[in-house]
């Protein structure tokens, strides 16, 4: 996950606790998240998710020759912590759940990474988010290292005391373990700026002072970044010029279908749109049919119009866009679209071996808006027809290079102006397109590959300049 | 006479390079749409200077454009729209409060990493200039009308001085809804809503002394005079040159102007006294030192002005000033002697230490061929003396002219005619009004000097009616008008005076100065064919005072006076001899 899912961010009560019960699936919602749906996702298709990124890395480490030492080093998170956090339930109960913190190496910086509440969440999926996020953060050149942490817990169960109560309860476990400048947690799937908050007044409570930077993803008004809600999005549209500029191709004479419309994706569809380009499709959840659609409209998409026809968990509703003139389309309607980018931007594994076919040839570009929306069978087809992917990892880093920027503010309590923000997005954004670009292109391989070994590259440097290995 | 359009968008141009300086294009741009006609002029000039004027031609001078990126007016556009900001733009709010609003504003996000990268890149002086969408149309200047400001760019921290740029570009933004620019709109008959802005960012011309950034010397050359003095003619054309930034130039300070058929021929006046008083003793810089007072909405924030002992110290006084001995009472080229420097540019007019002239003749000759008429050019030189002397001008901007050649004859024999308010034999403009029934004018027995800029607000406010119940009016003031000293003129600016249809520039035994013959609002006159007719107290026929005393008074403020007349006045001037003359 690019740090934390925007669907949390903004949006009218977002960051109010929500109780719903549901079969529920996670398909980028713009303010609430009313579903998520079990994916496909590696967890739940029995493969470790960590297992898979250690031979993600060792992959990279081969391609670097790293040491044994260093292979054995970074293989392995450096610190990891598991506790347990009583809750009061409310009807004299207590229920204890387990907290996790992984931290995966910090040798270029204090540790960056989300704090998950979902049910399915294990001590190896934590493992594997905090390696992906050192390497993250190195690739995109920001000085932070990688961590992840969480609780198995469905939220939307829980009373919002509860919440607030195990939210609590995990800081009182970490605090001396965390900290601006050791640690700094952020929101993640099912965790939403209002848990940041109870998070950061628990730890100044502790430690007896103001420390907005100990946490990110906190509202503007208690020292969250001025653009934090844009900037996947926007992150994504600066990487996605470059590369039509490297392709030769100006923004105005290229289209775009788009798989997802929650923050990430309307974030998209606004400065895509804004360089020139014309977003002809866009598919999401529908609630009601308990599925997915698509809505094409040939001559372009207006965001604003679509959002004037959108409910607050990010539904089209489906009578109304025909009222606008779109077209009412099956929900994998979108990869089949005769455009010049695909963004997928909902679910992991979106794009696999069996439908990899159905992607039209025009199609020339896929930037990742999602986590892992592409599986590693599709990938490699993707890359024999020529398609530039722009991996997730760097694709949608826009997140946490935000709240990075989130962090520097809050430590130094002096906030940025949203150009400031938006400019120092893009010109990293870019720098990292460009480094991990020229890599692919110079070693002849992928680019999802040149930002793995350009990430891991970075760490076991910092690790090898410290004297560690 | 021929005009040509030059309208070029952005895609002629090729997309902002983030290493800015260390890439070959001179221009580039940031966005899609036009980039309004300041930045049309630049790209076509770019072609011709490289190829009419390659590194040699001139000896030791070398010229071409500085390096420049432009944001479209597609930025503007979004700018505007994604802030909500025509509602106060439309708004009768104050322009600081317009300013204001435009500052808290937020740039497109697609364009602020561009900013930043620029940043990030550059430490050198940056100018923000307008270039606005209708100056394409090229036959309706702006001179003056939008703002430009010049940023030193040298804060340590990239943040500070990407926050600085983006100040001023939205500085500029805003000046396209500031009084004085909404007011010129009204007269163009054009609505404000329909301007769209583009913004060049361009590394400044010039060199650092101490806390102090400027060219040697700047210059605006015109090939058409219609101020000719002495044996040059019209088309002769006409040189002003000043020491430092070009703002002493623009904004009607005092420069050097000549012929540049006549490089050596020294203006008229009365006495080395006269001179001396009306040639350059300060000049602008931008200001490279301790941080001025935190003003984003003032152009002058990051200015500095100075005195010739600084720009002496500085050492650059040596190619361009002249000596005053006083013991015999003559100038003396160069800075040998002690005595009072006098701003001549003898050096490089009169001992043609450099070929400047010949360069600018050139220049201006190429631009005509170019724009297909007349045409106004801007510049900045930088001196080199560390290997004998050699010289780089930059090119800032050219400017077609607007030059009325319709036949109008006036006789000398209608100066005698009993109905003349108003006769001179030094008139610009070219043509016959008959439907002005309004005459402003500054009354002569209560000028003084000191008041001037009381002068100036209370002609703003009447202006400001007449336009409103869209009535032109003959203007009368003493001095220089638009001096921006207020002891040589009135400073008014061009919004203060934008309704009127003619004006005189007369002088009272009390404000006897060489006239700025028009020269502030040179374009502006020009464009709305205003006539304007410069009478001496001493010449005659004299202004009928008496016939103007006993006129139907409209208003009346402190020093000025509003009357209606009951039939209308005949203002004729002919462009040809520069006769004019107005008739009761």
């Amino acid at each position: 996950m690019a740090g934390v899912p925007p669907a949390f961010y903004g949006g009218r009560a977002a960051w109010q606790p929500t109780v719903i019960k549901a079969n529920l699936l996670y398909w980028g919602f713009h303010g609430k998240v009313r579903q998520v749906r079990k994916a496909p996702s590696m967890a739940t298709d029995k493969i470790n998710p960590f297992k898979l990124a250690q031979s993600h890395f060792d992959t990279a480490a081969e391609r670097l020759d790293l040491s044994d030492e260093s292979r054995q080093f970074l293989r392995e998170p450096m610190r990891e912590y598991q506790f347990a956090i009583p809750v009061h339930t409310g009807d004299g109960t207590v229920k204890v759940y387990r907290g996790f913190r992984v931290q995966h190496n910090d040798a270029r910086g204090p540790c960056k990474g989300g704090i998950r509440f979902h049910p399915m969440e294990t001590i190896d999926q934590v493992r594997a988010q905090a390696m992906s996020m050192s390497w993250k953060c190195a690739v995109v050149e920001i000085p932070l290292g990688g961590a992840m942490g969480g609780v198995p817990c469905d939220p939307h169960t829980l009373s919002g005391r509860m919440q607030e109560e195990l939210c609590r309860g995990w800081v009182r476990q970490m605090f001396s373990n965390i900290g601006p400048v050791r640690d700094i947690p952020e929101p993640e799937i099912m965790t939403n700026p209002q848990h940041m908050v109870w998070m950061l007044d628990e730890y100044e409570t502790l430690t007896n002072g103001r420390y907005p930077g100990f946490i990110t993803g906190k509202p503007v008004s208690v020292g969250g970044s001025l653009g934090r809600r844009e900037a996947t999005g926007f992150g994504l549209v600066y990487m996605l010029r470059e590369a039509l500029r490297r392709k030769e191709f100006r923004p105005q004479d290229t289209t775009m279908s788009i798989q997802g419309f929650g923050n990430v994706a309307q974030s998209v569809i606004k400065l895509y749109t804004q360089i020139g380009g014309k977003v002809t499709c866009v598919s999401c959840w529908n609630q009601t049919d308990q599925k997915p659609y698509s809505f094409r409209k040939d001559d372009g998409l207006d965001l604003e119009q679509l959002l004037l026809i959108t409910n607050e968990f990010g539904e089209i509703d489906k009578e109304k866009a025909e009222g606008i003139s779109c077209e009412v389309l099956p929900g994998d309607a979108w990869m089949q679209q005769e455009v010049d980018i695909l963004v997928p931007a909902a679910l992991e594994h979106q794009i696999g071996a069996e439908n990899v076919g159905s992607i039209n040839p025009k199609v020339k570009i896929i930037a990742e808006g999602a986590d892992a929306p592409i599986t590693t069978d599709a990938d490699v087809i993707l890359n024999e027809k020529g398609i530039l992917i722009i991996p997730d990892f760097i694709a949608n880093s826009g997140g946490v290079i935000c709240s990075y920027f989130e962090q520097v503010q809050s430590n130094m309590n002096y906030y940025w102006s949203r150009d400031e923000v938006f400019g120092k997005l893009d010109v990293k954004m870019t720098s990292a397109f460009i480094n991990v670009y020229e890599l692919a292109r110079k070693r002849q391989i992928s680019m999802r590959e040149a930002a793995h070994f350009f990430g891991v590259a970075k760490v076991a440097e910092a690790c090898r300049i410290r004297g560690w290995i | 006479m021929t005009e040509k359009h030059i309208k070029i968008s952005s895609e002629q141009l090729p997309a902002f390079d983030r290493k800015f300086f260390d890439h070959l294009e001179i221009a580039t741009c940031i966005g899609s749409g036009f980039i309004g006609g300041k930045a049309s002029g630049l790209v076509v000039m770019r072609d011709t200077l490289a190829e009419h004027f390659p590194t040699g031609t001139f000896d030791s001078m070398t010229a071409n454009i500085p390096r420049f990126t432009v944001i479209a007016t597609d930025i503007f556009d979004r700018f505007m729209q994604q802030n909500q900001l025509y509602d106060v733009a439309m708004s009768d709010a104050s322009d600081d409060v317009i300013a204001h609003a435009f500052q808290e504003a937020e740039l497109p996000a697609e364009m602020v990493g561009d900013l930043m990268a620029l940043s990030q890149a550059i430490h050198t002086p940056l100018a923000v200039r307008s270039s606005s969408l209708l100056e394409d149309a090229m036959y309706e200047p702006f001179a003056g009308v939008y703002e430009t400001k010049m940023i030193p760019n040298n804060q340590t921290s990239k943040e500070s001085r990407f926050q600085v740029l983006v100040e001023a570009i939205k500085f500029v933004y805003a000046s396209v809804f500031f009084k004085g620019a909404r007011q010129y709109m009204k007269a163009l008959g054009k609505s404000q809503t329909e301007e769209k802005m583009a913004v060049i960012i361009q590394e400044v011309i010039g060199r650092r002394f101490d806390d102090r950034f400027y060219p040697h010397l700047s210059g605006v050359a015109r090939s058409y005079n219609f101020y000719p003095m002495g044996r040059a003619g019209a088309e002769d054309g006409v040189v002003e040159l000043a020491l430092g930034l070009g703002k002493t130039i623009v904004d009607g300070g005092l420069a050097w102007s000549y012929s540049p058929s006549f490089p050596r021929l020294m203006p008229v006046v009365g006495s080395m006294g006269e001179l001396l008083k009306t040639t350059q003793t300060s000049f602008w810089a931008v200001n490279m030192g301790e941080p001025p007072e935190y003003n984003p909405i003032a152009e002058t924030e990051y200015l500095t002005g100075a005195g010739l002992k600084q720009a002496e110290s500085d050492g650059v006084l040596k190619n361009l000033a002249s000596t005053y001995r006083p013991q015999d009472d003559r100038l003396v080229t160069g800075i040998g002697p002690d005595g009072p420097r006098v701003m001549t540019f003898a050096p490089i007019l009169a001992d043609n230490v450099l070929p400047l002239n010949d360069l600018v003749k050139a220049l201006l000759r190429r631009c005509e061929a170019v724009a297909g008429s007349e045409v106004e050019i801007e510049f900045a030189v930088t001196l080199d003396t560390s290997t004998g002397l050699t010289a780089h001008l930059g090119f800032l901007q050219m400017r077609p002219m607007v030059v009325s050649k319709e036949q109008v004859t006036v006789a000398a024999e209608e100066f005698s005619d009993d109905r003349v308010l108003a006769a001179s034999d030094k008139a610009l403009g070219n043509g016959i009004t008959s439907d002005i029934e309004d005459i402003v004018y500054v009354m002569p027995d209560s000028f003084e000097a000191k008041h001037t800029r009381t002068i100036a607000r209370e002609l703003g406010i009447i202006n400001q009616q007449l336009i409103e119940a869209g009535r032109k009016y003959l203007l009368i003031g003493y001095g220089r008008w638009g001096s921006s000293d207020p002891w040589l003129g009135i400073p008014v600016i061009w919004s203060h005076i934008s309704g009127s249809a003619a004006i005189i520039e007369a002088t009272l035994p009390t404000m006897n100065v060489d006239l700025s013959q028009g020269s502030h609002f040179f374009h502006n006159l020009t464009s709305f064919k205003i006539c304007y007719i410069m009478v001496k107290h001493t010449a005659a026929p004299a202004i009928d005072w008496q016939w103007l005393e006993n006129q139907k008074e409209e208003s009346r403020a402190q020093f000025v006076r509003h009357v209606h007349l009951e039939n209308p006045l005949t203002i004729k001037v002919d462009g040809r001899t520069g006769r004019g003359v107005i008739l009761k």
